[in-house]
């Protein structure tokens, strides 16, 4: 079951455990620099706000309707990165853990394949919660991603559309399976002691219209923008651990900003800063630490090309404000988040 | 149900003028547009409860819930007639599931997000 309550996907399974609850928000940051360099994590500045497809079905194509789901808006100047947030089981002294599969375009973020149902060990196509704290980009190498920046469906920049040709999918697709129960209270059994801390911080806190119109100038896709370092960790579980039978997913909708106070009447948040003018402010950027040992690029995902260098090939220029910058404001934050660490740049 | 809606609007009225003469009967029948004579039946349940402009007046002057006010004067507010009249069916019935259900239950009441064939 899944509720949408301020700006986050909240993933329950009464069925499971009233503790197999996991919170999913998508933060809006800017787009780091599309060059040779690999950056650190840019900063979470807000949610993205959610809405349901359905409660504007008048104006969103018959497709979405189709899908189901959620969506959000998307200024071609942001990105975006996941932030996955395990319901802390004090008693326990553990977070429930979840296994979560993300695409977009119906690409897997880890392994790049084409969307399927099912869990896959080898190689690993999912993220392992609590250890996995954020998703930003794309695998494309041990401990490097490339993040996930917005443009449009159909203009082939897209990981969907540089793997498969066609921009037939566009937005985030997330599917999420609990840990079995009996695992979970197996591998953290009751704590008889005095209670602790149990916080863990995150890193952050009109006319209808046609279809056409909506996919081809509207709708969004995720394409692989510039690089930063960000593990994608190894499944520490054993694999029958997770519950297959027992998943959740969404369909989360992307759409440019323009359209967005189009369908809902709403205005979109504010334009997102630039890395250059966010960096020259001395605002931080972010570093994790975590010595889990973390899963390598699957060669789809390694070959794709950025939206630069994709632009240079297209000869076109997508990318206006595109310059290096050097970070020197970089915030270390452990394994684990201890209560007081964030991530994020709205101080 | 005017007899207990007057004695209501009384009280809340007399509470608020022992701090403050605004709200005796005739300053405050004029600041939401009636006849002091008028309020003062009102007030007795002589009258019938005014009109839902003029209780939603008397809502904002005496810091008291509009909903509340027009539920005690038997009238339900013409935003919540437009909501049900728009899915007559669908309304009845939650409602009439939601009738015995305690407080907490009823501001729990779930959506889901809705997946669908992709």
């Amino acid at each position: 079951m899944i509720e949408l309550k301020r700006n986050a996907l909240e993933f329950h399974f009464p069925e499971i455990s009233p503790d197999a609850r996991l919170s999913i928000e998508f933060q809006r940051t800017l787009r780091i620099p599309d060059d040779d360099q690999t950056y650190p994590l840019p900063p979470g500045l807000g949610r993205f706000p959610l809405e349901h497809v359905d409660d504007f079905a008048a104006n969103v194509p018959q497709s979405w309707l189709q899908r189901g789901g959620v969506m959000l808006p998307m200024y071609q100047a942001e990105a975006l990165w996941i932030n996955f947030s395990a319901h802390y089981v004090s008693k326990r002294q553990a977070a429930y853990p979840f296994a979560v599969k993300i695409s977009a375009g119906k690409i897997d973020a880890v392994t790049g394949e084409s969307w399927n149902e099912a869990l896959r060990k080898k190689p690993q196509d999912y993220l392992v919660i609590p250890r996995q704290p954020w998703l930003d980009g794309y695998c494309v190498g041990r401990g490097v991603i490339r993040q996930f920046v917005a443009m449009p469906l159909g203009s082939g920049y897209s990981a969907e559309e540089q793997i498969t040709g066609t921009a037939e999918h566009g937005g985030l697709q997330i599917k999420v399976f609990p840990m079995r129960r009996e695992a979970f209270e197996r591998r953290y059994p009751i704590v008889r002691m005095r209670a602790t801390a149990s916080a863990r911080m995150m890193r952050a806190a009109p006319a209808p219209l046609e279809d056409d119109t909506l996919s081809c100038e509207s709708a969004m896709g995720l394409a692989p923008g510039g690089q930063m370092s960000q593990e994608i960790y190894d499944d520490e579980f054993a694999f029958h651990e997770w519950d297959h039978q027992t998943a959740s997913r969404c369909f989360v909708h992307l759409v440019n900003t323009e359209m967005w106070q189009g369908i809902t009447g709403k205005r979109p948040p504010t334009k997102p800063p630039k890395a250059k003018d966010y960096t020259k402010a001395g605002l931080p950027w972010f570093d994790y630490y975590d010595e889990s040992p973390a899963v390598n690029a699957q060669a789809k995902l390694a070959n794709l090309k950025s939206v630069a260098e994709l632009g240079e090939e297209k000869r076109q220029n997508p990318l206006p404000d595109n310059e290096a910058v050097d970070p020197t404001n970089v915030v270390g934050l452990r394994k684990g988040l201890q209560p007081g660490q964030v991530r994020e740049g709205c101080f | 149900m005017a007899a207990e809606f007057g004695e209501y609007v009384r009280k809340c009225r007399e509470q608020k003028k022992a701090k403050s003469a605004d709200f005796s009967l005739r300053k405050l029948a004029i600041r939401i547009g009636v006849e002091p004579s008028y309020l003062s039946k009102v007030e007795r349940g002589q009258e019938a409860p005014p009109s839902e402009a003029t209780i939603a007046a008397l809502a904002r002057e005496l810091d008291e819930d509009p909903d509340v006010l027009l539920a005690m004067a038997g009238k339900v507010s013409s935003d919540l007639q437009r909501i049900i009249r728009k899915r007559p069916k669908l309304f009845a019935q939650l409602i009439r599931e939601m009738k015995n259900m305690p407080n907490h239950a009823v501001l729990r009441v779930v959506r889901e997000v809705r997946d669908g064939d992709w």
